[in-house]
């Protein structure tokens, strides 16, 4: 393994909620406002939520936020919160309920996106076709360096994907069995080719 | 005409022989009062000890089956859930984390259950009248109260003789 | 008659008689404050205010106005917290541990340090209740039967045991303390004179008569509460470090939490207790009953308990190493070297450092540094719960996640403010209530009474 302090190297990666399996937030959550669904998801139910922040504390990404203040009315961030303005409310995205003040939010995987596809693939009567739900990250994306889909689904591109040599969990040692994969950078470095990765 | 009789006295070693005397003479003895608890007492009295721990066992033994019984029906009957991939498909499988519930609720019950017991048992309650014979047995005097209708054989100049006899500072009745 | 051995140091001085004690205690009861207690009952009253103005400011903008941030999201809340369930371990113990090991030198502390274990976990209660983003919703923690059908509250998680634990905790000790005031609010109830007191001592000693039954079950009930207060003890801190325990941050996830919280919180209670009774005695003239020997038997327990908090503090960081496990070692490395060592160096000096002095007898039969050794664990164990939950959380596993905590003047005014709170409840105490234990203290007159250890010894 290369010792990192010595090769230092930046790279960007997106660090939202890995959605574990074995999620320790959920355990810790007092009254049960963050459970897993079927989908494999870790959900956060905002209204039942009472903002021990438990949660955040056990999160070993340190990927929730918690809702300090009441930002659509708390006028020290009238300035930063288009929302608190009746026209600018707008940009709002309808599908998505605004969090109140004191409950803790995180990445849903788009959770209104994923119901919103089932239930369209329903109505035409067929199965849910891989690529047919984007997350708004994966949406936007102008490389396409995010991919989403149903693990499950064996032909699926997230699942080839996430199967190949390149594929791996962030801070997989801590054993919370992540359902985000990354894919580790390739590079074309003299240093590091001379080191076998493990 | 008053219904007892009471001999006052200011040691306890002076009242628990005074007892013994008074027993001893066929007199029966009503109760005793005194400002704290004296060691030995109830076998002079021949007062058979309380039951109340009895009751805190069976007030903690009923809560722990309640607290499994209600954490098995909300986690794994009413509503199961995936809480971080823990199992919870049986009682066995979730036992070790109900485990501190379980006990909290236990001493929960149990404690607060014998204190109620007791505080009924000894009819101590917020506005309940007190009934010791003389302001000064909560400070530092003992009486002996005896009651006529239990000594009916016996007269009232005996019953005081026997009294005057074991010492005390006072004799009164009430 | 119950005999005691001469060499034995009395634990009532001076020539006492059953009367004599209870005119000492209920002196301060039915005595007038002098001003001492005004201008400390004033000090105490501001703070409160203070920190009750800066609960209501928390309360009304939102838990942001603490110095939190996405990375520490606890730190003086729950930190005060267990800094506050631990000074409240000590009455417990003396009143219960030490009960069911007959130490009859419980008796002339047990009920102060009772009170101020109620008032202490009054002061934790607030924090858990405080630091949620909405504690108007605080009562979802109960599994309450609601409209919403089957929805219950999560029992595996431990800070719903936290909530079963200190709830558990503070209503048994409250029914402790009080079944023990009871016969000695009957005491001041016959000694009042004036209508209103002899009413209100009336009522709050529900009309204790103190027959031979009572007696008999008041024993009893003595004897089982203290058995079943005395795993409660154990079993709440081992709760409350389970909060951390069972987590998956370096630093917190660790299994000698459980133990080593409990020693640590005998360790602090101790210390409160010391401090405060050593002031009590004084200003309350108690000291023929809080005698130096009473003073010598508490730093013994401090030095123990404070020895093997020191001995979990080293292991911890020797198992930090020899673990080999990275996160671990960096977490522990942190705390020592890190940009919090300060907070480390003063738990490292005022919990395992200082006490040792009380190996030595001079020092641990002085009042004067008793108090000052007492003051300098309260503060070391506040910035020990400062340094585990803080330290734990700044730097975990991802460096892009670092960060740091500074507290605001809202988590100092109502840290502060719980302390105001705490005296001002404590000074009411001291005023109303007998600060001994009178009947208890009565029933060791003559095994351990000065004056009649001195008559034994010459027959």
């Amino acid at each position: 393994m290369e010792v990192p302090s010595e090769y230092p190297e930046v790279g960007f990666m997106p660090l939202m909620c890995q959605h574990c399996n074995h999620a320790p937030c959920e355990t810790v959550c007092p009254v049960a406002a963050t459970t897993h669904s079927d989908e494999g998801f870790n959900q956060m139910t905002y209204n039942r939520c009472i903002g021990t922040r438990y949660c955040a504390n056990n999160c070993p990404y340190k990927v929730r936020r918690f809702n300090w203040f009441n930002y659509v009315a708390d006028s020290k961030f009238t300035n930063l919160n288009p929302a608190q303005d009746d026209l600018s409310r707008m940009v709002l995205n309808p599908d998505v309920v605004v969090r109140s003040r004191g409950v803790m939010e995180k990445c849903s995987l788009c959770v209104q996106r994923v119901q919103a596809g089932k239930l369209a693939a329903k109505k035409a009567s067929e199965p849910l076709r891989d690529g047919a739900i984007q997350t708004a990250c994966s949406a936007a994306c102008p490389t396409n360096a995010i991919t989403f889909g149903d693990i499950n689904d064996k032909s699926s591109k997230v699942r080839t994907d996430a199967m190949n040599d390149r594929a791996y969990h962030l801070l997989e040692e801590v054993g919370v069995k992540p359902n985000v994969w990354y894919q580790t950078k390739v590079r074309n470095s003299m240093q590091t080719a001379a080191e076998p990765t493990a | 005409m008053t219904k007892a009789i009471y001999a006052l006295y200011d040691d306890d070693e002076v009242m628990v022989n005074g007892a013994k005397a008074i027993l001893a003479k066929n007199v029966r003895i009503k109760d005793v009062y005194s400002p704290f608890p004296i060691h030995g007492l109830e076998n002079v009295l021949g007062i058979k000890w309380t039951r109340l721990a009895i009751n805190a066992f069976l007030y903690g033994f009923t809560a722990l089956a309640l607290a499994l019984a209600g954490m098995s029906f909300f986690m794994i009957q009413d509503w199961p859930m995936n809480i971080g991939g823990k199992p919870n498909f049986d009682l066995y499988q979730n036992l070790p984390a109900f485990i501190p519930i379980t006990f909290e609720f236990t001493v929960l019950c149990a404690a607060h259950g014998m204190a109620i017991t007791y505080l009924i048992r000894n009819w101590t309650l917020p506005g309940v009248k007190a009934r010791n014979p003389h302001p000064r047995t909560t400070d530092d005097h003992f009486a002996i109260e005896i009651d006529r209708t239990e000594n009916a054989g016996v007269s009232d100049d005996e019953i005081k003789s026997i009294l005057q006899g074991t010492n005390p500072v006072e004799i009164f009745e009430k | 008659m119950q005999k005691e051995s001469a060499i034995r140091e009395p634990l009532i001085l001076g020539d006492k008689t059953y009367h004599q004690i209870t005119e000492d205690v209920c002196a301060p009861v039915e005595g007038k404050a002098n001003k001492y207690w005004y201008m400390a009952f004033s000090v105490a009253v501001i703070v409160a205010l203070w920190g009750v103005g800066c609960i209501l400011y928390t309360i009304g903008r939102g838990i942001g106005v603490w110095g939190l941030n996405t990375t520490v999201d606890w730190a003086w809340d729950i930190t005060n917290f267990v800094w506050w369930v631990g000074i409240g371990h000590a009455g417990t113990l003396i009143s219960a541990v030490l009960l069911l090991f007959r130490q009859k030198w419980r008796m002339a502390i047990n009920r102060s340090a009772e009170a101020m274990t109620i008032f202490a976990v009054m002061m934790a209660a607030l924090f858990p209740g405080i630091h949620m983003g909405r504690i108007w919703m605080a009562y979802w923690v109960f599994p309450l039967p609601n409209q919403f059908g089957s929805l219950w509250v999560n029992f595996n998680s431990p800070l719903l045991w936290d909530v079963f634990a200190i709830s558990t905790y503070f209503s048994v000790s409250l029914v402790f303390w009080y079944i023990g005031l009871i016969p000695d609010f009957a005491t001041i109830r016959d000694r009042a004179v004036k209508p209103v007191s002899k009413m209100a001592y009336s009522v709050l000693s529900f009309g204790w008569t103190g027959n031979a039954k009572a007696w008999i079950r008041f024993e009893e009930v003595s004897l089982v509460l203290a058995g079943l207060a005395t795993p409660l003890v154990f079993s709440v801190h081992s709760i409350v470090s389970m909060d951390f325990a069972t987590s998956v941050i370096p630093g917190w996830h660790t299994t000698i939490f459980p133990p080593y919280f409990v020693a640590g919180a005998i360790f602090s209670g101790f210390a409160m207790v010391q401090t405060l009774l050593l002031i009590a005695r004084k200003v309350l003239s108690l000291e023929s009953y809080i005698t130096v020997k009473h003073i010598e038997y508490m730093n013994i327990v401090i030095v123990i308990t404070g020895s093997i908090v020191g001995v979990a503090y080293l292991s911890e960081l020797f198992i930090s190493w020899y673990s080999g496990v990275e996160y671990e070692g960096y977490a522990f490395m942190n705390r020592a070297t890190g940009p919090y060592w300060w907070a480390y160096a003063s738990m490292m000096t005022c919990n395992v450092i200082i006490p040792q002095l009380f190996w030595f007898k001079g020092i641990r039969r002085s009042l004067i540094t008793s108090f000052i050794l007492s003051i300098f664990v309260n503060v070391g164990m506040w910035f020990e719960r400062f340094v585990i939950i803080v330290t734990s959380l700044h730097r975990d596993f991802l460096p892009s996640n670092w960060g740091m905590f500074h507290p605001t003047f809202v988590d100092v005014g109502i840290f502060l403010g719980t302390i105001g709170i705490f005296f001002v409840l404590f000074l009411l105490y001291s005023r109303f209530f007998p600060v001994l234990a009178l009947n208890e203290l009565k029933s060791i007159l003559k095994s351990s009474g000065d004056n009649y250890k001195k008559l034994h010894h010459n027959d």
